[in-house]
């Protein structure tokens, strides 16, 4: 039998949900705060973000790369990027306007889909990129997956370090002493704001923010040899230093809007959406590479009662694509959505029976969440039910 | 030899004319009635709006935009998008359509393509297939690009012509907002399999795309978005090309604009 969670103490969430009055997002989001007037964290960064003076920070970019620039050929910067709209569209920026000489770096789903590889592939050759794709021991990360989804309720967790310490490891090795990400989504989808008046993210909060305060180490207890997790590890802090690495997002410096990245990835590197809608939500451009991560936003739905619906609307009302009244629709509409397309794959991918995946879904079903009503689970409080 | 409909779509997510890439990433670009009236300036043959959100909302808000735009634009307007029963139909109608397009409604209830001939005529029934390429066949896709119907295109295409449809606008969602061209082997599948006209509408970018629609795909009509949103060719200039080109046309001159 699986043991009950304690969710709610797990990731420090307020009892009584409450709603963003301007997005769909609730005060269950981990690390997310709320002004007096109801608005999410993450709101008031969006207007935060239409009074900045970008061509301010556009010129703190163009120093930034004069700091790191090489002129001997070498690669100066890494961008992590899985051929997606973001990742291509920082990588192409960096290239082509700024005219640093990227080394692109992906950390390998755990099954790609089609036009995940065909996106990636296009990325490179269409996009004009120099690439290392970071593949691990597929039976390691297979155990990895089934451990996380087992013992922190996320089959993601794995992909995570990897997504995280690989792109240090490979600046390290190359002598790379500047990473760009996309945006920086602490900031951009509400939580710590510590970052948001600042371009770099600092390594000592990976543990926390990244890892739920499980670092790939923790699993040796669970009988993974360091070995295997070798890959999954950050370089020693001292290398890190030594290196003089920085960490710095794209949204600081350029307005984050992903729907022109995605016009913008179409017509320089080759990107196409997804041939359907995505379960789950509502687009068809985003988070498209792996046949696994359907679970991985179904887990936070279950956890937290943020499906990914709720998650795309919000940022698009942020963005001011669609207004909260559509918004509300669509979280009603797909918020939740069970992803079953890749379900079957995604159980035996995990090793795992279909009744020790549904002990494992209502182990981390919160009751100030989530009552069983007639034999069906019902969240309490949802954004279409309050007025 | 028929003349063929130069058609300028008009995608609406209320109160904005949008426009997307494969019918993803929404961008807003204005008043939808100041682009419908350029293009009727420009001398377009008809109007196609539609509403591309009606069925992931739930909701049809055209109406308001119909009857602004009949003041000032007389050219045919045909409306789509939400449209769900002979009475949604009757109130486009009465709004100032002259033909209405149906797509999700169809597939869920294609005897409704034979009600809304039957009351309306057959003239005003425009089948709307969103269609992609599947590897070895295309499929009719619903709510803007999104949906499986798991339909054949071509057989839902004859189908629907059965049911009584006057018309068919063949989108491909594959070329749709991509500027490559139109999908010419799709516009020919349909066109060789029923007898009513057929709209090629999808991946409009170079004034040529109109040649292979026309003259190996055989489309009646052909359906123009970003090409004209985002001021590629005007329809002035698209009209000059074909006639240049031995493309039967309207010939009229450019209505009004200096």
């Amino acid at each position: 039998m699986i043991n009950q969670k304690n969710v709610q103490a797990l990731y420090n969430l307020p009892t009584n949900v409450e709603f963003c009055k301007k997005c769909t997002i609730s005060n269950q989001r981990p690390r997310i705060s709320f002004d007096e007037n109801g608005i999410c964290s993450a709101c008031n960064f969006a207007e935060y973000k239409k009074k900045i003076d970008w061509s301010i920070r556009e010129k703190e970019l163009a120093d930034l790369c004069d700091k790191h620039r090489k002129n001997d050929g070498s690669y100066d910067v890494v961008v992590p990027c899985s051929g997606g709209k973001d990742g291509s569209f920082v990588a192409h920026m960096l290239k082509n306007k700024y005219k640093m000489n990227p080394l692109t770096v992906t950390w390998a789903p755990h099954i790609y889909t089609d036009i995940g590889r065909k996106n990636l592939d296009n990325f490179i050759r269409i996009g004009g990129f120099d690439n290392i794709l970071g593949s691990v021991n597929g039976s390691v990360h297979q155990k990895m997956s089934q451990l996380a989804f087992l013992h922190m309720g996320d089959n993601f967790q794995s992909f995570i370090y990897g997504q995280t310490n690989f792109p240090i490891k490979v600046a390290v090795q190359h002598n790379i002493s500047l990473i760009m990400y996309g945006e920086n989504g602490e900031v951009e989808y509400g939580g710590d704001m510590k970052n948001a008046q600042q371009p770099t993210r600092d390594i000592k909060d990976h543990d926390g923010h990244y890892f739920s305060g499980k670092p790939p180490e923790f699993w040796v207890e669970h009988g993974v040899s360091k070995s295997d997790l070798y890959p999954y590890m950050p370089p020693s802090y001292e290398k890190i230093i030594k290196n003089k690495t920085e960490i710095h997002f794209m949204s600081y410096y350029h307005f984050w809007d992903p729907q022109e990245n995605y016009y913008y990835s179409v017509k320089h590197t080759g990107f196409e959406s997804n041939p359907e809608r995505t379960e789950g939500t509502f687009s068809k451009y985003a988070g498209l590479d792996d046949k696994t991560d359907g679970q991985h936003y179904y887990l936070s739905y279950i956890k937290f009662g943020i499906g990914r619906a709720t998650s795309d609307v919000s940022h698009e009302i942020r963005d001011g694509k669609i207004t909260r009244d559509e918004g509300v629709l669509l979280v009603k509409k797909y918020d939740g959505e069970f992803p079953k397309l890749y379900f079957k794959e995604t159980l035996s991918y995990l090793n795992i029976s279909e009744e020790l995946y549904w002990q494992v879904i209502d182990s981390w079903r919160s009751p100030h969440l989530w009552s069983k009503i007639d034999g069906v689970w019902k969240l309490n409080t949802t954004v279409w039910d309050i007025k | 030899m028929r003349n063929i409909r130069l058609i300028s779509r008009l995608d609406i997510k209320a109160p904005n004319l949008v426009k997307g890439i494969q019918f993803e990433g929404l961008r807003k670009l204005g008043d939808p009635n100041e682009f419908a009236l350029k293009y009727y300036l420009q001398g377009v043959d008809e109007i196609f709006y539609t509403d591309i959100v009606a069925s992931l909302y739930e909701r049809n808000s055209l109406l308001d935009i119909i009857k602004q735009t009949t003041d000032n634009v007389f050219v045919p307007i045909t409306v789509g998008g939400g449209l769900r029963s002979v009475e949604d139909v009757l109130a486009a109608l009465r709004a100032g359509a002259d033909k209405v397009s149906i797509n999700t409604a169809a597939i869920k209830n294609p005897s409704i393509i034979t009600e809304i001939s039957k009351k309306f005529g057959s003239q005003c029934m425009v089948l709307s297939i969103q269609a992609k390429w599947q590897g070895d066949h295309w499929e009719a896709y619903y709510d803007n690009g999104r949906e499986h119907s798991y339909l054949d295109v071509v057989e839902w295409a004859k189908k629907g012509a059965e049911l009584g449809a006057g018309e068919i606008i063949l989108t491909s969602v594959d070329k749709e907002g991509t500027f490559k061209g139109f999908d010419h082997d799709l516009i020919r599948a349909v066109t060789d399999a029923v007898s009513i006209p057929v709209i090629a509408s999808g991946g409009m970018g170079k004034l040529e795309d109109i040649n292979t629609a026309v003259n190996y795909g055989n489309a009646d009509a052909v359906a123009m978005a970003s090409v004209l949103h985002y001021n590629h060719h005007d329809i002035n200039s698209i009209r000059e090309h074909c006639l240049n080109e031995k493309i039967p046309v309207r010939k009229v001159s450019s209505i009004g604009m200096p």
